[in-house]
């Protein structure tokens, strides 16, 4: 298999974008993305494209990818899998090009939750994720799936809520300075606990905001990245993993099985272990995923990763930062385009010009675990200059 | 002649001690298998139900074929359902021929009594029935309720002249009627009854049980009624009849009809009523929900059998709902329950107690209730009833 980099990243910011529909934020993203590109772009040396959305905005997501950018001459796939579905459009790509059938690919990833009435949204939302007859009518939402796992993660763990805390503490502090993040602001550990509770154990700001937004990255093969950049951020390993659907079938809810699979699969693939990695993105779509990902990525021991906060490990100045981004909760979560997002922060990261730098980061993952907790994407990059492979 | 071998009764905990009120995901059906199952706690066959009431769920189809799931009975069973407050129970139990499962169901008052016949037992034979017409309160089949409003009028040419009418000697019990009526009309002191419909001849025949007395049991609506004699003989009584608290406050956002797939309906609600999962011959484990399965060399299996589950199990893992969910009652608690000695796990809504009181560890037992009702379709499923504990009965003090 050829060797794969990302040459160009770009995203929109992260918002309520009530003014920007889908057609709107993919030109957008896209336009960033190219223009990120040291030698520039031609938009006819594209010659596939994934696009990652899990909503259906406005219709039909290949065509619409097709028809805003004009670029109705190539293929165009449209993939679908949760909260995973970024990080598989650029698993797929990176396939299409190792393989040799294409030298150049875009990837995008975008969704619009801000486009229906916000009572509506959560049933329109859990009808992709439930089962009709058995979970569906439960009114099991999104944040009960995942808080099913914590709760149980919490009595099992010395971990507490005010771990949880300092997780929404330190991404809420590190997005101040991102321009794409949607909530630029500080808050305590206090705020955090005394916010209003969703569904226990969350409070208000353990849970990322539904949001909208796009991003684009341009990924090549390594026979014509020149043409393109002399920085190149290269693909070292991809990795998707699945799980139970049903929370019921679930054996140990105190870890999620289908990121330990990503992530075996992914560092297999970079020959790389977690002690190589510098800085994280990291699913954080509510504060104790982050927690109980410390552990499924390898990045601290079972039911230890309360630790890592304690010590200050994964903020930004630690040795492991984590979510340098303002990650989901303070930057906001458009699924199909979050693990796309990720990597435009890494790309960023491994280039050295992040508004958040992290000194010295060589090798970054990032992360996704989706839906009712059964699909986990990891993806690692490492910045120019590496060994490779 | 009847004989009554057991009686079962069941008041939901909501309300107060005289006057309950059903959950919100109980109905007159959840309530009617609740009372049915108790008085089948004491073992004994069942050849058909009837059903008496004036709040059935349904007008068309489909109460029977969930009754009948949920008491674990043959679908190939009758069931009659039959329009009617305390007169009709007791007529049916009256006429019942052995092994018939007679049970009734109120709504307001709620509560639910069920009486099964067998061979020997609680004697029991027809002693009086009058049909008279008084209709001092009226309700039309959308619902609507109108009161005549004379209460004098009612007792002197309601009950009291029919029980002139029907020549049937000094009650021992009244049911259908307000404590203080019944307390006129008896020849003892009245046995306070929790209903005054279909159920309440049913609870007042338990408790001339428990207090071993005999003689004539009275059933009375509006201005009909039907009387029945109690004789000798003994039947097993099992209340279910947690104490009265207060049905706890809660939000309620509208919302457009919450969607129902009744082919997703249809194929699960086999494993889902019953509480059944599935077993293939040649395995051990249990699949919840049942499913077809493909073997290692790409056999598809299909032949899977319904057994049973178990109706007891330890919360694996908790949460309570606060954040407003459009179309449901919040907050409200679901939990990952972990079925005894069965390797199977179940998520479930609690129910029966105060949402957020229920934690990882606590025992208790999974009960039908109608667990959503979506675009006008009850759906009924299984709901963790934790066991009371020390605790709760504090928190439900306070």
């Amino acid at each position: 298999m050829r060797n794969v980099a990302i040459v160009g990243a770009g995203m929109t910011p992260f918002a309520e974008h009530f003014t920007l529909g889908i057609k709107d934020l993919l030109p957008m993203a896209f336009a960033e993305c190219a223009g990120s590109i040291d030698k520039g772009l031609d938009k006819s040396d594209l010659q596939a494209a994934w696009f990652g959305s899990m909503g259906t905005t406005d219709g039909f997501p290949s065509g619409i990818l097709a028809d805003t950018l004009d670029i109705s001459d190539i293929p165009v796939t449209r993939v679908e899998n949760s909260c995973a579905t970024g990080h598989d459009a650029i698993r797929n790509a990176l396939f299409g090009i190792a393989s040799g059938a294409f030298d150049v690919a875009l990837v995008m990833g975008a969704d619009k939750l801000r486009e229906t009435a916000s009572k509506d949204m959560l049933w329109e939302w859990e009808a992709m994720t439930r089962d009709m007859a058995w979970d569906y009518p439960l009114g099991l939402v999104a944040p009960a799936g995942f808080a099913l796992h914590v709760r149980r993660y919490l009595h099992e763990s010395p971990a507490t809520r005010e771990h949880m805390a300092m997780v929404a503490v330190k991404n809420h502090h590190h997005a101040i300075n991102n321009p794409k993040a949607r909530q630029r602001f500080e808050i305590t550990v206090e705020e955090v606990l005394n916010a209003p509770t969703v569904v226990t154990p969350f409070g208000l700001y353990d849970c990322a905001p539904q949001s909208d937004g796009a991003a684009a990255l341009v990924l090549v093969s390594e026979d014509v990245v020149d043409r393109f950049t002399d920085r190149p951020v290269w693909v070292r390993g991809v990795g998707s993993g699945l799980d139970s659907v049903m929370a019921q079938h679930k054996r140990d809810m105190t870890s999620f099985p289908s990121t330990v699979r990503a992530a075996k699969q992914a560092f297999a693939m970079a020959r790389l272990s977690p002690s190589d990695i510098d800085v994280a993105e990291v699913h954080d779509f509510f504060t104790g995923i982050e927690l109980i990902s410390y552990e499924d990525l390898g990045f601290a021991d079972r039911l230890e990763g309360f630790k890592l906060l304690e010590a200050g490990v994964t903020s930004v100045g630690g040795s492991l930062p984590v979510n340098p981004s303002g990650g989901l909760i303070a930057k906001g979560h458009p699924p199909g385009a979050t693990g796309v997002a990720q990597c435009v922060e890494l790309f960023e990261q491994l280039r050295g010009s992040s508004v958040n730098q992290v000194d010295g980061a060589r090798i970054g993952l990032a992360h996704t675990v989706g839906g009712p907790t059964a699909v986990s994407a990891v993806t690692i990059l490492e910045g120019p200059g590496g060994t490779n492979r | 002649m009847s004989y009554i071998t057991s009686i079962g009764t069941y008041l939901p905990c909501w309300g107060t001690s005289g006057r309950r009120v059903p959950g919100d995901d109980e109905d007159a059906i959840t309530l009617a298998v609740e009372a049915g199952r108790a008085a089948l706690d004491s073992g004994g066959s069942v050849e058909c139900v009837v059903l008496v009431s004036r709040d059935l769920p349904l007008m068309e189809s489909s109460n029977a074929a969930v009754l009948l799931a949920g008491l674990g009975l043959d679908p190939e069973l009758e069931v009659t359902e039959r329009l009617g407050g305390a007169p009709a129970t007791l007529d049916a139990l009256g006429s019942a021929r052995p092994r018939t499962l007679v049970i009734g169901v109120d709504i307001d008052a709620a509560g639910a009594a069920a009486a099964l016949t067998g061979e020997r037992g609680l004697q029991v034979r027809t002693a009086a029935r009058i049909a008279r017409s008084l209709p001092v309160r009226t309700r039309t089949a959308n619902g609507l309720v109108h009161d005549y409003g004379d209460p004098r009028l009612l007792k002197e040419r309601g009950f009291l002249a029919s029980l002139a009418a029907a020549w049937v000697d000094t009650p021992v019990a009244v049911a259908g009627v307000e404590e203080k009526q019944a307390a006129a009309l008896c020849a003892g002191p009245p046995l306070p009854l929790p209903t005054t419909g279909a159920s309440s001849g049913l609870f007042a025949l338990a408790a001339m049980v428990e207090s071993g007395s005999t003689g004539p049991l009275v059933g009375v609506e509006q201005a009909s009624l039907s009387g029945i004699t109690v004789a000798d003989g003994a039947a097993q009584i099992n209340r279910r009849e947690p104490r009265a608290r207060a049905k706890p406050e809660c939000a309620y956002i509208p919302s457009a009809d919450i969607p129902i797939s009744l082919a997703a309906y249809e194929r699960a609600f086999e494993a889902k009523v019953r509480w059944e999962a599935g077993k293939y011959s040649d395995s051990d484990e249990l699949d919840f929900p049942p499913r077809y399965r493909v073997d290692r060399d790409g056999t598809l299996r299909t032949d899977y059998s319904f057994v049973p589950l178990p109706r007891t199990g330890t919360v694996y893992t908790e949460v309570t709902v606060h954040v407003p969910v459009p179309g449901l009652r919040t907050p409200y608690s679901l939990v990952i329950v972990e079925l005894d000695d069965v390797g199977v796990r179940a998520l479930a809504k609690v129910t029966g107690t105060e949402p957020g009181t229920v934690d990882i560890g606590d025992r208790g037992r999974m009960v039908l209730r109608r667990v959503a009702v979506r675009s006008g379709v009850p759906d009924y499923g299984y709901a963790f009833e934790p066991e009371p504990t020390s605790d709760r009965a504090l928190e439900a003090a306070a």
